[in-house]
């Protein structure tokens, strides 16, 4: 089957060229001799993208056009994905603020229950993974994890 | 040569300490746990456990991420016999028999001829891992700038074309991963570059981070994205785990010939297990004396696809240490987790390094028996785990990817670049970009830039020094050819899979019409 240009490739076409420009304007406000091999990257990353972006017109023009986001999004849920993400940025910024032990017990329950994990199940996981943290980072491999700037004091008054 | 016989039995001597044992159970078991699931890869397991090995000696960490790779590829074959899904790729092929035989209630049978022919496949690979390494290894020592400049542009050429559905983007993939590769101080003149105004990144980015991103947190975006459903149940194993003698027998050249398929797929950038096991499934049957047993659960189909697919591991390796070249995904995870402990692919590693080299190699032997043990003793409790919902593996992977990048440098920031190249690793695999590549990029970019501007400072501008020596000609060559292989690869691969399917419907076609009559 002849292969049609996916329309969602534009977009892949124009973050490289978005990144190309941003490059090119931060690399001209370095030293010449700092300039030459990013330049030589950014150039070729641009030569690519055209390439690229000619083979989509010449697909275009000789078999069509087809949304390729459907191809790509096929059995998306929005709603499941967009929760897991949004859990996800909150987890790390709340690490900084909780700790780390404390945001993980947090999140991980949040999101299985959310995932509709039966609570049991869910249980056994949070503290298995805990554990597992627990052991291999904070005793084997004896990795401080973050305490949290909140939390900071009051665990410096316990000691 | 006695010396080197020397170096290897030292090697074991090394790797037989108590916490290389244990390490390497851990691993293997941790390896089939990754790759009996089929939401998670190889690679995606290798780049999670990359930084608990950072603190340990780099041979012991190495000989870690060697048994998750063996392991993972192996426990492939166990959701692939037991609920006809297979954990890897690398597995497609046994699930052609392997679910057969599991149907007629030889499950123990399947699993066993599964455990056997993959420590042999991995085991043997491990010959020429052993004597090819350090042959190839040596020629890089007529390596100077110009040289590591190609060789860097070889490698991500070859790359390039792995895993991807198209050429040009997985070229564009390795370009945007060598314009970030520039990120950070200017290796010769010391001058900021690209920094954000951040003192962070003046060492570039951090590449685990960025591995943990590409391939774990990735997926953890995948597997969040799908409606979570709940997988087939895995079959009981009610027959015994072994092979009669005859049936040692009859596998014995089929384990033969797969460890020569596999191998040399291994050696041959560009190509992994998932070719390596179709093909390795294919020739058992063009050379099987009982071709009316394929389609119908053979033995010899299992233990060709599995053999195979396990004798890549080691040729595999050999690009990575001697070129400093990964032939695929996993070994570019491995290639990081060595540059991350300072070490350099190339003739140090067979001279200033063959101690730690020599304990790698004779941890990747001792892996082998730890994944026949393991599996054959563990496989129906794997069978379990398989199960486990996708709704329990997002948050468990998310939270082992923050703790993993953390570790490393103990510093918030690494959490959020890894947080940032997991969202992009996810929308280049929605796009049909290539991660591995910017992995690649990012661990190649900094030598071919010293190479290039080196060389051209050598030559006060003139170019012609990329041009000037027989080793630079043939690495161009070379990287012609990298560009080229993908298609020939994709060709072998499409062909191979046809021919396994096709026939495998002939025969029960053919059966089928023996049953009606």
């Amino acid at each position: 089957m002849k292969e049609k240009m996916k329309l969602s490739d534009i977009g892949v076409v124009l973050f490289m060229y978005a990144v190309c420009a941003y490059f090119y304007t931060q690399n001209l406000q370095l030293k010449p001799e700092s300039q030459t091999y990013p330049r030589f990257t950014i150039i070729l990353l641009f030569a690519l993208t055209t390439m690229y972006l000619v083979k989509m017109l010449i697909q275009a023009f000789k078999n069509g056009v087809h949304k390729g986001k459907d191809e790509a999004f096929k059995d998306f849920q929005p709603a499941q994905f967009f929760v897991s993400l949004a859990l996800v940025v909150l987890y790390v910024v709340m690490i900084n603020f909780i700790g780390f032990y404390i945001a993980t017990f947090i999140f991980m329950t949040l999101l299985l229950l959310y995932l509709k994990v039966p609570k049991l199940h869910a249980l056994i996981a949070v503290v298995a993974i805990m554990l597992l943290i627990y052991l291999a980072f904070g005793l084997f491999l004896k990795v401080k994890l973050p305490e949290g700037v909140w939390l900071k004091p009051l665990l410096k008054q316990l000691r | 040569m006695l010396q080197t016989l020397a170096q290897m039995g030292a090697g074991f001597l090394n790797a037989l300490t108590p916490i290389n044992l244990l390490l390497m159970a851990a691993g293997v078991a941790m390896g089939i746990v990754i790759g009996c699931m089929p939401g998670l890869s190889a690679a995606m397991g290798v780049a999670l456990m990359l930084p608990m090995t950072f603190t340990m000696k780099p041979e012991t960490g190495l000989i870690v991420l060697g048994a998750i790779y063996c392991g993972a590829i192996f426990g492939g074959s166990i959701s692939a016999i037991l609920i006809h899904t297979p954990g890897t790729p690398a597995s497609a092929a046994t699930a052609i028999e392997g679910y057969q035989m599991t149907l007629q209630g030889k499950a123990g049978k399947a699993l066993f001829t599964a455990s056997y022919a993959s420590f042999w496949g991995g085991l043997l690979s491990c010959i020429s891992l052993y004597f090819f390494a350090p042959l190839l290894a040596q020629l890089t020592l007529k390596f100077m700038s110009a040289e590591y400049f190609w060789l860097s542009i070889f490698g991500l050429t070859i790359i390039a074309g792995v895993a991807g559905k198209s050429l040009l983007k997985g070229l564009m993939s390795g370009a945007l991963g060598l314009l970030l590769s520039t990120i950070g101080l200017d290796p010769i003149l010391g001058a900021k570059r690209f920094m954000f105004g951040q003192a962070y990144f003046a060492e570039g980015i951090n590449t685990t981070c960025a591995l943990i991103g590409l391939f774990s947190m990735s997926q953890v975006f995948i597997l969040a994205e799908k409606k979570i459903t709940e997988r087939a149940q895995a079959a009981k194993v009610t027959d015994k785990m072994s092979l009669t003698r005859e049936e040692r027998r009859i596998i014995r050249p089929t384990i033969f010939r797969s460890w020569i398929i596999g191998n040399l797929i291994g050696i041959l950038p560009g190509a992994g297990a998932s070719i390596a096991c179709f093909l390795g499934y294919n020739t058992s049957k063009q050379f099987s004396k009982h071709k009316e047993k394929f389609g119908r659960g053979s033995i010899e189909g299992v233990a060709g696809s599995e053999a195979a697919n396990n004798a890549v591991t080691g040729g595999s390796l050999i690009p990575t240490l001697t070129l400093g070249i990964p032939g695929e995904s996993v070994t570019a995870v491995l290639m990081g987790g060595l540059v991350i402990q300072g070490l350099t692919p190339g003739p140090e590693l067979f001279g200033k390094y063959a101690p730690m080299t020599y304990t790698f190699f004779a941890g990747f032997v001792l892996v082998q028996f730890f994944m026949l043990g393991i599996g054959l003793l563990g496989c129906k409790g794997f069978a379990q785990i398989s199960r486990l919902s996708d709704a329990i593996l997002i948050p468990c992977v998310t939270v082992l990817c923050v703790v993993g990048s953390y570790a490393i440098h103990k510093n918030m920031l690494d959490i959020v670049v890894m947080l940032i190249f997991g969202v992009l690793g996810y929308l280049m695999r929605k796009f049909d970009l290539n991660t591995a590549a910017v992995v690649l990029a990012l661990i190649l970019g900094p030598i071919g830039e010293k190479g290039l501007r080196n060389a051209l400072r050598i030559s006060e501008g003139n170019i012609s020094i990329l041009f000037s020596s027989v080793v630079c000609w043939v690495l161009i060559a070379l990287c012609i050819v990298g560009i080229v292989s993908p298609f020939l690869m994709a060709k072998m691969e499409k062909k191979a899979e046809a021919d396994a399917v096709a026939g495998t419907d002939e025969d029960l076609g053919k059966l089928t019409e023996e049953d009606s009559v």
